[in-house]
């Protein structure tokens, strides 16, 4: 028998569709501020459903601080931010955390306090496609093994990182924010991260992936952008990354 | 047979009972500060408060609704709960971001507003509670068939009810889920909040609950005390000695140490009552000294940043401040003939007490909380030396003076290993147990205080039973106090002082040995205390048990509050608005303790700058 669709099911099967090419993310003269002193200055990016773009930029660029004011951690901003039509600006973490955007900080954040199964346990399923402990296990089979650990804190840099990634996607979020996830970590852990990156790609989720290390970032990414001084200097698909090597060098200054 | 104290080891089983119920209510009541202050950093001076209103609840419930012992048990807390949630969203939930001793000051404001309130209403004599009818009575227990003693089913009830009400709030902290969230949060709320945790919420309902684990306590107590508005206070000030002995914030050491203790206090009745109510204080003074955290604490330090007011400097805003203070001096000699010279020099020692605790609020960000120890001790010594030996009054002065020098090498010694909150704690347990061994050794004459304390000649020939010899002799040693901390604030010293104030860990990368200076402006901020102090006892005659409580000391940290923290004038000011308040407005009784309580909050809140701060930072003058 035949359905006639109605206006939700339609703007459901919109929302739910990956259409490539439709902004997930849309960040718009983002400024902000850590008290008194100004980092962005009028950040312009835009990620696009089942995305993977990945920001680069030296040493003191504002990174991070652009990921952190996208999920509500510097609250003092302005500007537009959008997770799928949504303006965020304003919104505290949590509610920010509600419309589907997890960040995975740089620090890792790991807390001492918990045993790694509670640090595993401890974002709350918030939306549809949060995804059970099994699924983050066959993510990250190394988490297993350690699960039983009294002390988050007590796992390996890899691990914890893995167990950084691995809980935030209880959450349900369909844009990650991740933050130089492979960080002073061995190569094999690298490649893993990168494996796990892809894996999550397939999945359909979106993400933005903060690196200095644009040769990792090359394996995963779809488009880059470059960061300095708290704008937006340039972006490229990663096709054209080799021809962009030269002005690439200049901007990160290796 | 029927007699129940008269066998020793009837005595003895007896006074552990009574140890373990006093245990029970310590366990509570330190369960609930650790779990305020595990997830808001601060000290809940209104717990005190707080438990004697659950009391209260339970009464009035029955008396206004004939809501019985059982529903009270759950509605008496909830209340209570209630206006915590209210207290924190209001107000004290503005004060995060600010050191947390404005937590600590706003906390004690507002137990002083509560404590003054049910004072004016129900004065401070107790009101009876019955024991529920189910658990009247009791039973004989007996051991190879010799009766060990008589055990009341209430007061079982209440440990039995206490133990599983700290065992279930461990486990929910230590075992849950929701316990995780809450640890995580305290560790690291902002990376809890992405995970679209509502934190700010979690944090009022931490505050509620607490405050309602010391409303439940009440109720518990309500039947075995009486119920009546000063229960709180005689309580809390034991329940704060076994926090700084537990360990703050720490869910397992309050508890274990809450109950010991409470067995500690009852053996030591037994074999040695006299020494029953300070030996919490003495085990206290025992662990500082060898572990400062408390037994089950972490070494964890925090930083201290009062926001004291200091603005402009240089030559042309230290010849303003001459100016006033020469000002100052022209108006005080000649205020006698206009104003009563007993509240003048009332004023003025207490000035040298807000002073001395500005000295070390203001300049090197410590906060102590029991500096009436100093005041109290040196009137003592002070009044004992004039009356008892016959001192003349410079001398007594003198010895009461160096009593609190002395006092506060021990003290601050021992302080000055933690920061912050933890400082604060460690001088206000001091205090009590100064307290509470003026109030039991024999010299200090208990309640009555010493009285009739001769004023004598001064050098022998200035006779102070003349009023206005006596004023310009006090206004003599004011001044000279004055300049003396005049003179430390702007020295090299005093520079360090603040340095360590702003960042102790630069200071000591600087090469500083900060635990030195601040031994130092500990030393020299009670000997100022104590010159205050004894010239008091010698004005008015007198030596008071009030000298040495701990309102005493808040009312210093008020003065200084409301005139401005790290102003030089400013707690002259705070002192003497504050002293005319009590003494103008003495026939509003215990609507003062409620107006205080007011100012402080309201200062904590909105105006911490304080009046010559604000005045100060307007004019861009160090005053
Ligand atoms: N909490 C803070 N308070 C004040 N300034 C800050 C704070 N955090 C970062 N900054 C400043 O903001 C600027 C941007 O920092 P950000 O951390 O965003 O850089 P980044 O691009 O992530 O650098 P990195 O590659 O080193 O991680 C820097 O100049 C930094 O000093
Ligand atoms: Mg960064």
């Amino acid at each position: 028998m035949y359905n006639k669709p109605t206006w939700v099911s339609v703007m459901a099967e919109i929302r739910t569709s990956a259409t490539p090419g439709a902004p997930l993310l849309s960040v718009k003269n983002l400024q902000s501020w850590y008290g008194e002193s100004h980092i962005l200055h009028g950040v312009n990016l835009e990620v696009r459903q089942g995305e993977v773009v990945t920001l680069l930029g030296r040493n003191g660029a504002g990174k991070t601080t652009t990921l952190k004011s996208i999920m509500g951690v510097v609250r003092k901003r302005q500007g537009s931010i959008t997770k799928g039509g949504t303006e965020t600006i304003g919104l505290p973490s949590e509610r920010i955390a509600k419309l589907g955007i997890a960040l995975c900080p740089e620090e890792r954040a790991i807390f001492s306090s918990l045993t790694v199964r509670e640090n595993l346990m401890l974002p709350p399923k918030l939306r549809d496609g949060g995804m059970s402990v099994d699924e983050i296990f066959s993510l990250f089979p190394n988490l297993k093994e350690r699960i039983g650990t009294s002390q988050g804190t007590k796992l390996s840099g890899g691990e914890q990182q893995m167990l950084a990634i691995g809980r935030i996607l209880r959450t349900g979020a369909d844009l990650l924010l991740l933050d130089e996830p492979t960080e002073g970590l061995a190569p094999v852990i690298i490649q893993q991260i990168g494996h796990t990156i892809r894996k999550l790609k397939e999945r359909g989720l979106t993400i933005l992936l903060v690196e200095q290390n644009f040769r990792f970032a090359s394996t995963v990414a779809d488009r880059f952008y470059v960061m300095d001084h708290g704008v937006i200097v340039d972006g490229f698909k990663a096709a054209d990354l080799e021809a962009n090597m030269p002005k690439l060098h200049e901007y990160l200054g290796v | 047979m029927t007699e129940i104290f008269g066998v020793p080891t009837q005595a003895l089983f007896g006074q552990l009972l009574l140890g373990l119920i006093n245990g029970s209510f310590y366990a509570l009541l330190s369960l609930g500060l650790a779990v305020i202050f595990g997830m808001l950093n601060i000290i809940n001076f209104t717990h005190g408060a707080q438990y004697m209103m659950g009391a209260f609840g339970a009464y009035l419930v029955g008396q206004y609704f004939g809501i019985g012992y059982w529903p009270s048990l759950i509605v008496a807390p909830l209340l209570v709960g209630l206006t915590g949630v209210i207290i924190e969203r209001t107000m004290l939930k503005r004060l995060y971001h600010l050191d947390h001793l404005y937590g600590l000051l706003f906390t004690f404001g507002v137990a002083l507003i509560i404590q003054g309130y049910f004072r004016y209403y129900y004065g401070s004599s107790g009101l009876p509670y019955p024991i529920p009818p189910s658990l009247a009575g009791g039973t004989r227990l007996t051991l190879f068939d010799q009766p060990i003693m008589f055990l009341p089913w209430y007061r079982a009830w209440v440990i039995f009810f206490s133990l599983a009400i700290c065992i279930t709030t461990w486990y929910l902290i230590e075992r849950t889920s929701l316990g995780a969230k809450l640890r995580a949060a305290t560790e690291n709320p902002t990376i809890v909040r992405t995970f679209g945790v509502n934190v700010p919420l979690l944090i009022t309902l931490t505050y509620g609950a607490g405050v309602g684990l010391a409303g439940l306590a009440g109720v518990l107590a309500a039947p075995i005390y009486q119920v009546s508005p000063l229960m709180g206070a005689d309580l809390i000030n034991v329940v704060f000695a076994v926090v700084v002995i537990g360990g703050m914030g720490s869910i397992l050491g309050s508890v274990v140490t809450g109950f010991v203790l409470g067995l500690i206090e009852g053996l030591t009745k037994v074999f040695y009552p006299e020494a029953s109510t300070t030996v919490v204080f003495v085990i206290m003074a025992i662990v500082l000294l060898v572990r400062p955290a408390g037994l089950f604490g972490k070494a964890a330090t925090t930083t201290t940043g009062v926001e004291s007011t200091s603005v402009g400097s240089g030559l042309d805003g230290g010849r303003v401040l001459n100016v006033v203070m020469a000002a100052m001096a022209v108006v005080l000699m000649a205020a006698p003939f206009v104003v009563y010279p007993q509240f003048l020099m009332k004023a003025l020692c207490i000035a040298m007490f807000a002073l001395s605790v500005n000295l070390l609020l203001g300049y090197a960000g410590l906060l102590s909380f029991g500096h009436a120890m100093f005041l109290g001790s040196a009137g003592y010594v002070s009044a004992h030396a004039a009356k008892v030996w016959g001192l003349t009054p410079e001398l007594a002065i003198l010895a009461g003076t160096a009593t609190a020098a002395a006092m506060g090498v021990v003290v601050g010694a021992i302080a000055i290993r933690r920061q912050g909150i933890y400082f604060a704690m460690t001088t206000l347990a001091f205090a009590q147990m100064v307290y509470f061994l003026a109030l039991q050794v024999p010299f200090t004459h208990g309640e009555d205080g010493i009285q009739a304390v001769p004023r004598g000649k001064m050098f022998g020939f200035i006779d102070l039973n003349n009023q206005l010899s006596m004023y310009y002799v006090v206004l003599a040693i004011f001044m000279f106090a004055l300049l003396m901390v005049h003179r430390i604030i702007h020295s090299p010293f005093g520079e360090v002082l603040k340095s360590i104030r702003e960042n102790e860990a630069r200071a000591i990368s600087l090469g500083y040995k900060t635990d030195r200076y601040k031994l130092m402006a500990f030393v020299l901020s009670t000997t100022i205390c104590g010159l205050g102090g004894a010239t008091k006892a010698i004005v008015f005659q007198l030596a008071s048990l009030t000298d040495v409580t701990s309102g005493t000391s808040g009312e210093a940290v008020l003065m200084t509050l409301v005139g401005g923290l790290g102003t030089l004038l400013g707690p002259i000011v705070g002192a003497f608005v504050i002293t005319g308040m009590e003494t103008y407005l003495a026939e509003w009784g215990q609507w003062v303790t409620v107006i205080q309580g007011v100012v402080f909050v309201v200062c904590v809140m909105a105006f911490r700058r304080g009046l010559v701060g604000e005045i100060a930072y307007r004019t861009g003058k160090p005053l």
